[in-house]
């Protein structure tokens, strides 16, 4: 493990090294002076902007400025944004937590939907089921994501009126910022309602957690798919049909875990994936998330805030990555051995 | 099937939580009205700006003026102002003040004292003392102020004692009480002034308002919410809501889709009317603004010096077609500059009369019985008080070539367009006025007044002395009456002259869930949450009851009714 | 059955066209592919065919619904949007656009992507390692993030958004190719022709190449699709292709405005989008699968 470990860490490291230096390599792509790309003081005064250049250092070297650069970043200092001067760490602060509430929602239901469609398409292998299942999963993979938001909104919130069709909860509530998990956020305030904002909010994240879980769902199928039918054919599984377990027994006492075991390894990929589809969810559900911010930037060209939104939203990403590799190999020594990426 | 029944439980509580959902949040959103605003204040202080986002999102929500319209006719009425007195010369006005007036309580700031003239005093002092430590705060541009000259106007604010103050201005001018009840006229708090000076953060006073009004700022989110607490210590009765929210949508589609879901209850200008007429739980409503979108003429360019091819032209166009087509059926006809809402309209002035075979005998008259070739242009982007000019001239165009008037449309980006049309190049154009205060003379004047073909606001270059004294003198007067007769008879003359053709006096518009009752449009285009309640909707069939004649005809217009 | 081997034994089919025969056999992949080529073909003579012009509007036909509807026009087939373009001549020539563009971006970032891949295959050892670390990070950013971010340095339009798209699928090829390289290269035929004295581009453009063809193809489907919903999303976001472009993601924007009174300026597009990634799909199923009929033969 401790070797797993070290790998991991390095890969972690030299990735982390990669984005910054793409981030950074950014201000220098994007039209304008690097150094107001750089710290988004747009209307800075003469007097400032020497400031400014002594604090990133630009007089030094390519390798020196990017050594300044990092510093800012790992001291949270990623400038200001140049459409509204107001400081990008805390915006982002303010607005990650939102997209990884969606995100994790979304994931969970994809997971809790695809991975058992997947079982039963693969126990009724090659019958009228699996390809009906198949079919819904190509549909679901091919359809995309902004149409079917909209779809979802006329269907649910106006003609059938179950679900609101934008934001994170009805604004009457007033729910103060603590950790940016709205639920979270709820269970620590001291409103006295409380519990009608919990389900107001949870009424909100339905519909664009569900659009978002689509397209994860349909992979979660055809994975859970193949990883089911592969342990039907293992020996073990006619092993433990031949000392006569009934059918349930099989399933859900071996197979099922096995499989699943198999499944964890692609959800950290999956979520990559989700959290795309999350940005531009977001822009059609109105949801007060990054990937939102990050759209509307690009139509203003407030390139600070898009190469520090970038930056975050890769890391996070990757970092997630990470961890579904860890959760991967505490669950299963024999993925501690194999090399990344061989 | 451990997993089926983890699913069914999920499922049956998320159901419970959302069945009392229902039943317990009625009662804070009964008290409350969410407003889908069509983008973020720049301010909250309307001295500063004429931006209507701005004015709509803090004008009569946070602040009063000392006095203010009442009525279809905007007569001017009491406010802060209990009564005023002006003199015979028309020079020195007096201002008597309530009493009971108190200021927003907030977690920023706890008001000590009620209102006093010395808030008065400061109020109007910063805009129109260049000395004053709060002139410059905030960029010390006040430009609704300083269109009408008010620095110059007002020579002295006196204070009488603490309740009664004296303006003294330099020379007497009627239009100085309908711009003090404009929405940009608010009285802001000398106390708290006094406060942030000594913490020195003046510039607070324009992002952390004190005001008088109905509501008071509880938390802004930039270009997400505003969110307002009623006053409750409000010198009228206090508002019937208890919180007021603007949830700032930019995107059309994005306030339409909320209306439509019921997630806001009254929407900002509304796109889809057809969507929200069929639905019977909202309502579509209008008020005219006062602008006026009209076609006119550059009169030292032939062949439109001559009287009779303008009057022949205003014959020629069909005005029904060009309202139908370009507004879409909202706006109301023009008949002359002044909408319909302001008190100086005239009743007898009618309908212009739509007569190809008038207007071509009117051209043969004017020797032009074959017609001739002429220029429009028109304005390249939407204005309120009008939509697409292009259409509209392309509209004109087919009119005109009934009456052998061939016409070229010439279109150039905006600013160009306005540059050249002061310099005089054009032959006639298409564009339109949108007004700053409901005093008739913001018509007159700017439009068409000799002094305004000097300032390139009369882009007509028409000239009338007749016209000019008429208007002149109609300031000096205070007998309403009798302005209202002089502007009668400067109507008159623009339906002889013709230098422009009034089209249209487009409206604003907003919509609604039916469960909320009370006006929200103010007669010249603003917004004022103060009358607004909400009712219990108990389904939608009962609505249908109660409002049968409501539902034929679902756009109510408050402005004319 | 039994004829046919003996056929297989006198021609012996190249493995593309082995992979035709078994795709052949599955009747959906089939309609995939009907429907694949019937886009092709309206991509490159849908500007010829169609009835009206996409830009140009009508002012007297505003939001006229589709012929089928009551107050349709025969003339106006799909209707009319908000400036009376006609929604049929528009989705024509927006299939040049999405499905066009995608399709020439695909074969691009092919023909790069493998280049680059099959060196790298030949290559070992650090600049290997490097690539391989480059490669990963490169794969865990999903396309569209990646295509979005390119285009926020490129600007918006749809020429920076082919580059971008292209950009993304690179990668994913030279993933491919390189993994499908290394893996024929430990087989004999390729051992044997090394024997013989074959130079590595020869082992690799006579031997590899037409047995890794298949899986290359397959992947191409997937990235097609994936470029048509990129461009689709960029295009709907409004930094890919702009007014007043037909492109099927703008064009759905476009009608956003109008979704409530006008559903088919939204609906239309979105169907278009929907039909040709999933013929795209449906013909890398097919392919997909007549691969494992192969394997499993």
């Amino acid at each position: 493990m401790l070797v797993f470990t070290l790998r991991r860490l390095s890969l972690f490291m030299f990735t982390m090294l990669l984005l910054t230096l793409l981030s950074f390599s950014l201000n220098f792509l994007f039209p304008g002076e690097a150094i107001i790309n750089l710290s988004g003081a747009i209307n800075a005064t003469p007097s400032q902007l020497i400031e400014l250049n002594e604090a990133y250092q630009t007089h030094r070297n390519f390798f020196w400025q990017y050594m300044t650069y990092l510093s800012h970043i790992i001291n949270g200092d990623l400038g200001l944004s140049m459409a509204s001067q107001s400081d990008i760490s805390t915006e982002i602060v303010n607005l990650l937590p939102a997209t990884i509430e969606l995100s994790l929602v979304a994931l969970l239901i994809a997971m809790l939907v695809g991975i058992p469609l997947g079982f039963i398409a693969a126990i009724k292998h090659n019958k009228l089921t699996d390809n009906l299942i198949l079919s819904v999963s190509m549909l679901g993979y091919s359809v995309p994501v902004f149409w079917l938001g909209l779809l979802a909104i006329l269907a649910f919130s106006i003609n059938l009126g179950w679900f609101p069709s934008a934001g994170q909860i009805s604004l009457l509530f007033e729910i103060e910022l603590v950790t940016g998990i709205q639920f979270i956020d709820i269970l620590l305030s001291d409103s006295p309602y409380k519990w009608q904002a919990f389900s107001d909010a949870t009424a909100h994240i339905i519909l664009p957690a569900c659009v978002i879980a689509v397209a994860p769902a349909t992979i979660f199928i055809r994975l859970a798919r193949t990883s089911m039918i592969e342990v039907l054919e293992t020996n073990y599984i006619r092993a433990a049909s031949a000392k006569g377990l009934t059918f349930q027994q099989i399933i859900f006492r071996h197979a099922i875990r096995n499989a699943l075991i198999r499944i964890i390894r692609h959800v950290g990929l999956q979520f990559a994936n989700l959290v795309t589809i999350a940005m531009v969810t977001e822009v059609i559900f109105s949801w007060p998330g990054i990937g939102r911010w990050l759209i509307e930037s690009i139509y203003q060209r407030d390139y600070t805030a898009i190469q520090s939104g970038l930056l975050v939203l890769s890391c996070f990403i990757f970092i997630v990555h990470i961890l579904t590799d860890f959760i991967y190999a505490a669950l299963n020594p024999l993925a501690r051995g194999i090399k990344y990426g061989a | 099937m451990i997993y089926l029944k983890f699913i069914t439980t999920i499922l049956l509580s998320l159901l419970l939580l959302t069945a009392c959902n229902e039943e317990g949040k009625l009662s804070l959103s009964e008290r409350s009205v969410i407003y889908c605003a069509e983008g973020s204040p720049e301010t909250f202080n309307p001295q500063l700006v004429t931006s209507g986002t701005t004015i709509d999102a803090t004008s009569n929500q946070l602040y009063d003026r000392l006095i203010a319209y009442q009525g279809d006719k905007n007569t001017l009425s009491s406010a802060l102002a209990e009564s005023w007195h002006v003199t015979h010369d028309g020079k020195k006005i007096t201002f008597y003040l309530r009493k009971n007036v108190a200021f927003h309580h907030t977690d920023y700031f706890t008001p000590s004292r009620l209102l006093t003239a010395d808030d008065v005093i400061f109020s109007f002092k910063r805009i129109i003392d260049t000395e004053h430590p709060y002139h410059l705060v905030s960029g010390g541009n006040y430009p609704f102020f300083q269109s009408v000259s008010f620095s110059d106007l007002i020579d002295e604010i006196e204070k009488i004692n603490d309740h009664t103050i004296r303006f003294h201005l330099s020379h007497a001018d009627n239009s100085f009480l309908a711009n003090l009840a404009t929405d940009f006229a608010v009285i802001l708090s000398a106390e708290y002034a006094e406060q942030l000076a000594k913490q020195k953060a003046k510039s607070n006073i324009d992002t952390h308002p004190i005001g008088t009004g109905p509501f008071k700022l509880k938390e802004y989110r930039v270009g997400s919410l505003i969110r307002f607490y009623r006053h409750e210590r409000y010198w009228q009765e206090p508002a019937q809501i208890e919180q007021l929210v603007f949830d700032i949508t930019p995107s059309n589609t994005g306030r339409l889709t909320k209306l439509l879901a019921n997630e806001c209850d009254v929407t900002a200008y509304p796109i889809a009317h057809e969507k929200i007429i069929q639905r019977e739980d909202l309502s579509l409503e209008a008020v005219t603004a006062l602008n006026v979108g009209y076609f006119g003429f550059n009169v030292k360019k032939a062949p439109f010096d001559n009287k009779l091819v303008r009057q022949a032209i205003s014959y020629a166009i069909n005005k029904k077609t060009l309202l139908d087509t370009v507004y879409q059926g909202k706006a109301e006809m023009a008949n002359s500059l002044l909408p319909k809402t302001s008190w100086a309209f005239d009743e007898s002035i009618l309908e212009q009369e739509f007569n190809p075979i008038l207007a071509k005998s009117l051209l043969t008259q004017a020797g032009y019985s074959d017609g001739f070739t002429m220029d429009l242009w028109a304005m390249p982007i939407q204005r309120p008080y009008n939509p697409n000019a292009i259409t509209m001239a392309k509209l004109i165009q087919s009119d005109l070539k009934k009456i052998d008037i061939k016409v070229n449309i010439i279109s150039y980006e905006w600013n160009t367009f306005l540059k050249r049309l002061k310099l005089g190049e054009h032959q006639s154009f298409l564009l339109g006025w949108s007004a700053d205060n409901p005093d008739p003379d913001n018509f007159f004047t700017p439009i068409l007044s000799c002094s305004a073909t000097q300032t390139g606001s009369n882009t007509t270059f028409w000239c009338n002395q007749e016209y000019d004294a008429i208007i002149k003198k109609a300031l000096q007067t205070t007998n309403i009456n009798q302005r209202k007769k002089y502007y009668a008879q400067a109507m008159a003359i623009l339906t002889q002259a013709v230098p422009l053709i009034p089209i249209a006096h487009s409206k604003r518009y907003q919509a609604r869930g039916n469960n909320v009752i009370g006006n929200i449009l103010t007669p010249f285009g603003g917004i004022n949450f103060y009358h607004v309640a909400k009712r219990k909707l108990t389904s939608k069939k009962t609505v249908v009851k109660q409002n049968p004649q409501r539902r034929k005809n679902n756009i109510i217009n408050t402005g004319v009714n | 059955m039994a004829r046919d081997k003996i056929y297989l034994e006198e021609i012996f089919p190249s493995p593309f066209m082995q992979l035709w025969l078994a795709f052949r056999k599955t009747p959906v992949a089939m309609v995939g592919f009907s429907c694949f080529l019937f886009l092709i073909v309206l991509a490159i003579f849908g500007p010829l065919l169609a009835p009206h012009s996409p830009v140009e509007g009508q002012l007297d036909m505003l939001l006229l619904p589709p012929a089928w509807h009551i107050d349709g026009n025969v003339s106006y087939l799909l209707g009319t949007d908000e400036l009376g373009r006609d929604m049929l001549s528009r989705l024509m020539y927006g299939t040049s656009l999405t499905f066009g563009l995608s399709f020439i971006v695909v074969i691009i970032s092919l023909v790069i992507g493998v280049i680059i891949g099959s060196l790298s295959a030949l290559t070992s050892g650090l600049k290997s390692s490097f690539l391989n670390h480059f490669l990963d990070v490169i794969l865990s950013i999903p396309s569209l993030l990646l295509a979005i971010i390119i285009v926020a340095i490129l600007g918006p339009g749809i020429a920076n958004t082919v580059w971008a798209v292209v950009l993304v699928l690179i990668p994913q090829f030279i993933h491919i190719t390189r993994y499908a390289v290394k893996e024929e290269s430990r087989k004999g035929y390729v051992l044997a022709s090394k024997l013989d004295g074959a130079s590595p581009f020869r082992i690799l453009y006579y031997s590899i190449f037409p047995n890794i063809t298949d899986r290359i193809m397959g992947q191409a489907t997937l990235a097609q699709s994936a470029a048509i919903l990129d461009i689709a999303t960029l295009g709907f976001l409004g930094l890919g292709a702009q007014i007043p472009l037909p492109e099927w993601g703008a064009t759905l924007a476009n009608g956003l405005d109008l979704f409530y009174i006008a559903p088919w300026t939204v609906y239309l597009p979105g169907l278009a989008i929907l039909f040709s990634v999933v013929a795209t799909n449906l013909v890398g199923e097919g392919i997909r699968h007549a691969l494992k009929l192969r394997k499993e033969h």
